[in-house]
């Protein structure tokens, strides 16, 4: 996800670029008559349009939603200067997995990684509240979580790990 | 009505020496957290997460700064300011940095600029209850100043404008007739004012509990609550401090172009715009705080992507009008002050997407954030001040760009254009942002960035040295007055704009 989501950025942060950069080599011409209202107008009603079908689209799926079927596995993490207790050491694969997530001191940040280091999914540990988060893995092997908020000197120290496994229906 | 003066031009440009000597401290900050991560240097995390306090909290503070500066220089051309309102506002801002300065490097605080409850009151060790409380106590200076500041600015505007609605054009909006259109500079001024009061009482209000949380631990703050207070007043004071900013761009462009800016129905509907969404884009902030209602965190991600419109298509279309054709000159000033409402638009692309929930899962407190918002610091709110410093000591005349302002100019942009893309290419591959200590496979990237944050440095300091060195050379400058020309417009500087031209 995250080398489409680079790609996208990047090249619309470049028509933006390209935008300013064909009017500055403008400046020296001579000015054209157009009708700057209406090409203003325009361009409004299509980054609205445009926001509301991107808006809808992704939140047709709530992003955040939290699995509730029969299969969904519960696994508890608690966050603490500077470490993580995870009450499993293997996760099931293939098996939607709900993360619930809390902190004994400070605010922490979930981030789970795969064996590539990448970042898979996240979710903020607040002291006084569980977030909750659903991730169903779809390779077996080890994945590392890391702390994603600051939390004081020790912050990069703070890991653990944890096994997905495929297990018999 | 235009005021033929600018009574307090010392006192701003004694703010901007301020300014850009801090911003120059900060980046070389910045430089030495990712020479650090790129194992270059060694430094230890109880320093590098000392430094990366002071680099948050230094930054913030000096845009926060020197878009006041900017916004006081020029209100000063439409409204009457007491001149020693400034100079509190600037002793209180001093107060509050000696303050944190005393509490990071000597008390060794180091929980984030964004003082995220209850890190303060843990710090496992590193530092006492007292310097944590200092540094809150220095935030509250600043605020308390910052607060003053506005107050003059809207008592000043509400008397001249008969109201702050006024002021926000909504007679223009609403469409009646009117004599007395506000210039660029009120509305900005007006809508900032609003907000950023809001928000600098409510950062007040988390400060305030979080210190009697730190001298009576029995004192419970709701963590959520803080957060949310925490993040709406960071979020506003960072944003209004480029909305004070581009007041340079309304109102030095125009000497440039030729073409004034003004205030029109479009002009003054974004900026309301902006004055609402500005206020409730700060849920982008907590789009991984599942436990918060479903409806701020969509609200979150919706006005991350509309509020880009008013920034795209009202100043950013405006400014691309008036440029085409209008044969303007290119020298520091114009070109910082064009780059930086470009590197504004741009910044806004990647901050939107990371807006977004499902993709804030994979992007939030990656180096993605750094990157985005480095984008419109760097070569936005950062930008403009430089542009208002070049402005500040440019003379009467425009001249083109020198050798030594291209080099300046050319290794600033290419330094910052390489910094943030490292950054989001970083984030892309999942890098964390604020670790003191980087995994081998990330050390090539920090290393990239690195030499880039060098070229950033070296610019600003070329900005920083030729400001100084005109400042002192001020009376010295000359040049010839371009004239009978459609893009001299006005070719004032800094202490003597000639009446009517802007507005």
């Amino acid at each position: 996800m995250q080398p489409l989501i680079l790609t996208i950025s990047l090249v619309v942060m470049a028509v933006v670029a390209l935008l300013f950069w064909r009017s500055v080599r403008a400046a020296s011409k001579p000015p054209q008559q157009e009708n700057v209202g209406k090409r203003r107008t325009q361009l409004i009603w299509g980054l609205v349009v445009f926001g509301v079908f991107i808006s809808i689209a992704s939140l047709r799926e709530w992003p955040h939603a939290i699995a509730s079927g029969e299969d969904a596995i519960v696994v508890n993490v608690t966050g603490g200067q500077w470490w993580w207790e995870i009450d499993t050491e293997e996760v099931p694969l293939g098996k939607p997995v709900n993360f619930f997530v809390t902190t004994e001191d400070v605010n922490h940040g979930m981030g789970i990684y795969n064996s590539d280091m990448q970042l898979l999914v996240q979710v903020q540990a607040m002291p006084g509240y569980t977030n909750k988060v659903t991730y169903t893995f779809d390779e077996p092997g080890l994945y590392q979580v890391l702390c994603m908020e600051y939390c004081g000197v020790s912050h990069h120290d703070m890991t653990n790990e944890f096994n997905v496994v495929a297990v018999d229906q | 009505m235009n005021y033929s003066y600018t009574p307090q031009s010392g006192a701003v440009k004694f703010t901007m020496i301020l300014s850009g000597a801090v911003f120059a401290l900060m980046m070389v900050l910045g430089l030495l957290m990712r020479a650090a991560q790129g194992e270059w240097l060694d430094i230890e995390p109880e320093l590098f997460y000392q430094i990366l306090t002071a680099h948050g909290a230094g930054m913030v503070g000096t845009a926060g700064l020197s878009g006041a500066a900017v916004m006081w220089y020029f209100l000063g051309r439409h409204i009457p300011l007491t001149k020693a309102v400034f100079w509190i506002f600037l002793s209180l801002f001093i107060a509050g940095v000696v303050f944190i300065l005393g509490s990071i490097f000597v008390g060794g605080f180091a929980g984030g600029w964004t003082f995220l409850f209850p890190l303060p009151a843990m710090s496992g060790g590193l530092w006492e209850v007292g310097a944590a409380v200092s540094f809150m106590l220095g935030y509250t200076l600043i605020g308390v100043g910052f607060l003053i500041y506005y107050i003059e600015v809207g008592r000043q505007i509400i008397k001249r404008f008969g109201g702050l609605a006024n002021a926000l054009g909504w007679q223009l909006i609403l469409g009646r007739k009117t004599d007395d259109i506000p210039p660029p500079a009120i509305v900005a001024a007006a809508a900032v004012v609003i907000f950023n009061s809001i928000a600098i009482v409510l950062g007040a209000a988390v400060l305030v509990v979080s210190i009697v949380n730190l001298l009576a631990p029995e004192f419970e703050v709701d963590a959520l609550l803080a957060k949310n207070l925490i993040y709406f007043f960071g979020h506003v004071f960072i944003n209004a401090s480029i909305y004070m900013a581009v007041v340079a761009v309304y109102e030095i462009i125009p000497e440039y172009t030729g073409r004034p800016w003004k205030t029109t129905r479009i002009f003054a509907i974004a900026w309301n715009v902006v004055l609402i969404f500005v206020m409730a884009i700060y849920w982008h902030h907590l789009l991984q705080d599942t436990v918060l209602p479903a409806w701020m965190l969509i609200t979150g991600q919706l006005v991350s992507y509309f509020s880009g419109i008013p920034l795209l298509a009202v100043t950013a279309f405006s400014l691309c009008v008036y440029i085409r054709g209008s044969n303007m000159k290119w020298d520091l000033t114009s070109a910082l002050l064009v780059i930086s409402i470009a590197g504004w638009s741009v910044g806004s692309i990647p901050a939107s997407i990371d807006g977004m929930i499902a993709v804030n899962k994979v992007m939030h407190n990656t180096q993605w954030v750094p990157g985005h918002f480095h984008t419109y610091l760097l070569l936005g709110e950062v930008a403009m001040s430089f542009g208002f410093m070049a402005w500040l000591v440019r003379g009467k005349n425009i001249r083109t760009l020198s050798g030594l302002d291209k080099a300046a100019f050319i290794t600033y942009v290419f330094g910052a254009v390489g910094f943030i893309l490292v950054f989001l290419i970083s984030g892309a591959a999942s890098v964390p942002r604020r670790w003191a200590v980087h995994l081998p496979e990330w050390i090539l990237q920090d290393r990239v960035g690195t030499i880039f944050a060098a070229l950033v440095v070296l610019g600003t300091l070329g900005f920083v040295v030729r400001y100084v060195l005109g400042l002192i050379f001020e009376n010295q400058a000359s040049g010839d007055q371009i004239s009978g020309d459609q893009n001299s417009g006005d070719m004032s500087s800094g202490g003597q704009p000639s009446l009517g031209q802007k507005a």
